[in-house]
């Protein structure tokens, strides 16, 4: 994690969210990429975005797995999405509250998941 | 003008176009796209769940709506014997309306227990659900809770305020009619079988589930002729702290 903190991270526990910022995530997603800005824009009418299927099913696989409790996760999103990432909408608070977690609970580094975000997008802007 | 052939719900030209525009589609990549399918392959990647894994669960996701849940409730309202087996064993009853509450896994998922109770409405009493720990919610019958559910405020107010919470809603009851509030847990899912409405005599059940949407079947709504959809809700922010689970005390800012 890095970047300021704004609140309190207790390891010894484990079981509750670090609220640091996290420098990448909140260098993502301007405000006009969120799907209620970017629906109406290109006239879509669906109410959530095509991705949202796999943000659920990504959320069931890690409780399923063991890696990540869907309640701990719950708790978690409910106090960041009243504090770190309260203005942003759902469902990408859901998405950024989940990475956010992953990172906090050391599922996955900063620098992983940067690296993994550069892959994708190169890879989808490739045609 | 090039010829037409039917090929089911649409139609084709015969020089392979198609009369009809493309449903429109959002044509750019957005950083939240590129963020969920990061996470995911770097989660497989680090073997925190396997591709398979995945497609199964996003399958499930995708097949999962309200529309199970209405057609329990519309088959419910017809049939007295299917609503007597919704009471006495609803997972029986939920394959009946096509919903095995064992998929996709055999057991579930770890979000939803295979252990339902069906809470009748009468014209004296009314239930409404909640999920004060989280956000439990009857996911096989009704698809995913909407986030308005899932917010602090809505499951902090209900269970203190629940008649003007309803009126928030647009749901005002009569003094007179009970309202139970039922807090789901851990274990245990709920769905409220609403009050069939006057005015529908002789429909069919196809007529009766586009009346019973999710709301009706959470109890912010009742169901009615010609309310066939829900509208959007506010969501409001909690005026005190939220805490995830398990901070000790003297960490709490």
């Amino acid at each position: 994690m890095s970047g300021s903190t704004v609140g309190v991270q207790e390891q010894a526990e484990g079981h509750f969210v670090d609220l640091s910022r996290v420098t990448l995530l909140d260098s993502l997603g301007s405000e006009d990429q969120t799907w209620d800005k970017l629906a109406p824009r290109w006239c879509v009418t669906q109410p959530e975005p095509p991705w949202k299927v796999c943000l659920d099913a990504t959320c069931d696989a890690l409780s399923a797995g063991g890696a990540l409790d869907s309640l701990e996760r719950r708790h978690a999103e409910d106090e960041l999405g009243e504090t770190l990432y309260s203005e942003i909408p759902n469902p990408e608070r859901q998405l950024v509250s989940l990475a956010h977690i992953m990172l906090s609970r050391g599922l996955m580094t900063e620098e992983e998941l940067a690296r993994h975000i550069r892959t994708v997008r190169a890879r989808l802007e490739a045609v | 003008m090039a010829n037409t052939h039917n090929h089911g719900d649409h139609d084709h030209s015969e020089d392979g176009g198609h009369d009809h525009a493309a449903a429109p589609m959002v044509d750019e990549i957005s950083d939240f796209e590129v963020l969920e399918l990061a996470v995911r392959e770097l989660a497989i990647e680090k073997g925190l769940f396997t591709a398979e894994d995945h497609r199964a669960f996003s399958e499930w996701n995708d097949a999962r709506s309200p529309a199970a849940g209405s057609r329990m409730v519309a088959k419910a309202w017809t049939d007295p014997a299917y609503k007597s087996r919704v009471f006495d064993d609803p997972l029986a009853a939920s394959k009946e309306v096509g919903v095995d509450w064992s998929e996709p896994s055999g057991f579930g998922t770890t979000s939803d227990y295979m252990h339902l109770t069906v809470l009748e409405d009468t014209p004296e009493v009314h239930h409404v659900i909640v999920c004060t720990l989280c956000s439990c919610y009857p996911r096989p019958l009704l698809g995913h809770s909407p986030y308005w559910y899932r917010s602090p405020n809505y499951r902090r107010r209900l269970v203190r305020w629940p008649r003007e919470v309803l009126a928030e809603f647009g749901l005002l009851l009569p003094p007179e009619v009970e309202l139970r509030v039922e807090d789901s847990n851990a274990k245990s899912r709920f769905m409220v079988l609403p009050v069939r409405p006057a005015g529908t005599n002789g429909w069919t059940e196809e007529q009766l589930a586009e009346i019973v949407t999710r709301d009706t079947m959470i109890g912010i709504a009742m169901p009615k002729p010609g309310r066939t959809s829900d509208g959007p809700h506010p969501i409001h922010k909690a005026s005190r702290p939220v805490h995830s689970g398990g901070r000790p005390t003297e960490a709490s800012p």
